[in-house]
């Protein structure tokens, strides 16, 4: 076995652990929300999947830009990577969010600042995938994706301020406050069920990341054997 | 439904669609693995495999 595929294999497994103590003090250890109930035991997986999302949507940033300064085919693969797996986290940061916000709020959906950009973020980078997809000319298509993703990402900038500049229904962060430490806002043991299914959800993230970087390397090898032969 | 019930099925809907994903991930990357393996294969047959008539001098 390889070091990158062994290094992957610990990634997935201490993902694995940490999940799984993460789901134990979400949903037993850390006490129900004084006013929302046990319904906040979401926030457990919501705030680590759009931290995730955002994270990335940095590295597709990060990506995008070395791509399109040095044209190297791995930048362009590690932000086609990340913007799948980007994809995926953003998706499942509203399906959390719609189901948080029925017993909380009372519907589903609404056209909140936040709600509508993160809405937003998730069709830029379904864009993204989708332009990946139908340009069959593998440079344009690297191009065409960067600046896209380069786009994509100034959206994060404004999803996390909406909830400052406009005053609608999401409220602003409980932990990132800048007046106040996390501890004075939320319980101890509420702060470490988010803390370890933060962590849990970042190495799975690297998991994931460093299996679709994988899965690149080999479509690009393939595209390559395929228009030149073997060499 | 109540709260426990939204609980059960955001944590469900999400760890039902990661591991999906994960799964998709894993099939996708076996198909391209068994995709270059077959370019492989007929590159390192011998040419004496071919037909005699391809390697008679014309």
């Amino acid at each position: 076995m390889s070091s990158a595929r062994r290094g992957s294999t610990i990634l997935g497994a201490l993902a694995l652990v940490f999940i799984l103590v993460g789901q134990y003090w979400g949903l037993v250890k850390a006490p129900p929300d004084a006013y929302q109930g046990d319904s906040q035991r979401i926030m457990y997986l919501h705030v680590p999947s759009i931290l995730t999302a955002y994270l990335s949507f940095f590295i597709v940033f990060v990506g995008s830009c070395l791509y399109l300064w040095k044209r190297e085919p791995r930048d362009d693969i590690l932000a086609y990577a990340a913007a799948e797996i980007g994809v995926l986290f953003t998706a499942l940061t509203i399906v959390e969010g719609a189901i948080w916000g029925k017993p909380t709020w009372g519907v589903w959906w609404t056209w909140d600042a936040r709600l509508t950009l993160t809405a937003i973020l998730l069709l830029i980078f379904v864009a993204y995938l989708m332009l990946r997809a139908l340009i069959e000319e593998e440079q344009r298509a690297a191009v065409s994706g960067a600046i896209l993703g380069i786009i994509g990402f100034l959206d994060i900038p404004l999803i996390h301020m909406s909830v400052y500049w406009w005053r609608t229904l999401h409220q602003p962060p409980s932990i990132l406050q800048p007046d106040k430490p996390p501890w004075e806002n939320v319980h101890p043991s509420m702060l470490v069920a988010l803390a370890i299914n933060f962590v849990a959800f970042i190495l799975l993230y690297f998991y994931l990341l460093s299996q679709r970087i994988r899965l690149g390397e080999k479509q690009a090898e393939l595209r390559r054997r395929r228009l030149y032969g073997r060499r | 439904m109540g709260h426990w019930g939204f609980v059960f099925l955001a944590y469900g809907l999400v760890w039902l669609a990661i591991v999906l994903y994960t799964l998709a991930l894993k099939l996708r990357l076996r198909k391209v693995e068994a995709e270059l393996a077959s370019l492989e294969e007929p590159a390192a047959a011998p040419s004496s495999d071919l037909p005699a008539a391809d390697n008679a001098p014309s």
